[in-house]
């Protein structure tokens, strides 16, 4: 038996459930969800990068995802994440088969969910999660506030995405 | 018996308040009024909270505020933003707009509203209904305070994540367990400051109803 296909399968039903309930609003509900593996793990870090690359690194360790690659830019509030070989990619194609966009992902909730614990984050928001199945890779934006003055300052995020990919300043970790 | 359409169709959300106090008696009849609502199985899991301290509204304005402001901010960067206001011609208007959205500003009101009353509910009593049942006492609290002349704004953004949630349940000392109490909304109430214009205009009805199956528009 494929333990792994039957949680996902159990994950998407409920996401799913859960999504005809709330609607778009369901995705405001679910940063929890993956926060007690990382609250587990004894995350260390002094600074954002720090904290990210800790929790990548535990969570492709423990065998959740192949590997992660992340940026900060936009004013140090956008959080780009590319995530591959994820445990939980099969539960996002049963969701996009069913017509919803996938809302909820786990890996960034731990990585968010430390930001605010370990550094003291004021604030987090998923702002975008793109999966591609076909690649194993899923892309998402978060906007991290650090301190509430932080909230407004704003620029455009897709230029920040491109000088990211064109710059390639990402950071990649993998088990 | 009189026709409560009138009230119904005048009523709009008010955001700005003068700081004239809100007379008990009032509060007491608009509580009166959510109390009157429909409730499944007549749980009644409805409690409503009704704050006048002022550094209390602080800190949910506060809460408030940055609850919407991370999102807009988000979703000014993503572009979406814009597009929803695209229709503001005059692009300096537009941007201060923007502006007010994003940095959560918009949000903020309450601080300047008199009394906000939490709408939260008792999951332990009557757990099926209790999203459908408090949000018939939120209406019930919205078109009272309308007929008595007050404004009132619905806000549920603010409570909507789950964090943002548990820190307001924290600042109104409501038990943070999941298992316990939903908070649902919480309404400013005051005297309108700004002038009660028209509400914003409404989808015909002949776009929103079918007759006897979905999608069936032609009356039988």
């Amino acid at each position: 038996m494929d333990r792994t296909a039957y949680f996902n399968d159990l994950m998407a039903r409920t996401e799913e459930l859960f999504y005809h309930e709330l609607s778009d609003c369901a995705a405001w509900k679910t940063e929890f969800i993956g926060v007690d593996f990382i609250q587990a793990q004894d995350i260390q870090g002094e600074t954002p990068a720090e904290v990210i690359e800790d929790c990548i690194g535990k969570i492709a360790a423990a065998g959740l995802i192949e590997e992660a690659s992340y940026s900060i830019g936009g004013e140090n509030i956008l959080l780009y994440l590319k995530v591959k070989g994820c445990l939980h990619i099969s539960k996002e194609a049963k969701l996009m088969k069913s017509g919803i966009k996938p809302y909820n992902c786990p890996i960034i909730n731990m990585i968010l969910d430390q930001l605010i614990e370990k550094l003291n984050f004021e604030t987090t928001y998923v702002a975008d999660l793109e999966v591609d199945t076909d690649a194993g890779m899923c892309t998402i934006k978060s906007a991290i506030f650090e301190t509430p003055e932080k909230i407004g300052n704003v620029c455009d995020w897709s230029d920040e995405c491109r000088l990211i990919d064109e710059n390639n300043t990402w950071k990649t970790i993998s088990c | 018996m009189q026709d409560i359409l009138d009230v119904i169709s005048s009523r709009k959300s008010i955001r700005r308040y003068l700081p004239d106090p809100v007379p008990d008696e009032m509060i007491d009849k608009i509580l009166e009024a959510a109390r009157w609502a429909p409730t499944g199985e007549n749980y009644q899991p409805w409690r409503f909270i009704v704050i006048k301290d002022q550094e209390t509204r602080n800190k949910i304005g506060d809460l408030s505020k940055i609850g919407s402001g991370k999102r807009m901010t988000a979703w000014y960067c993503m572009g979406t933003m814009q597009k929803r206001f695209e229709k503001i011609q005059d692009p300096e208007k537009r941007a201060e707009v923007l502006r007010f959205m994003y940095s959560g500003e918009v949000s903020e009101f309450c601080k300047q509203a008199p009394v906000i009353i939490a709408v939260i509910g008792d999951l332990k009593i009557g757990s099926v209904d209790v999203p459908y049942d408090l949000c018939a006492a939120t209406e019930n609290i919205l078109l009272e305070a309308h007929s008595l002349g007050l404004g009132a704004c619905w806000v549920h953004g603010p409570v909507a994540a789950t964090r943002d949630a548990i820190k307001f349940k924290e600042i109104l000392g409501i038990p943070t367990g999941m298992n316990e109490y939903k908070v649902i909304c919480y309404i400013a109430i005051g005297w309108p400051k700004e002038k009660r214009k028209h509400p914003r205009p409404k989808y015909p009805l002949e776009d929103l109803v079918y007759w006897e199956k979905f999608g069936n528009k032609e009356r039988p």
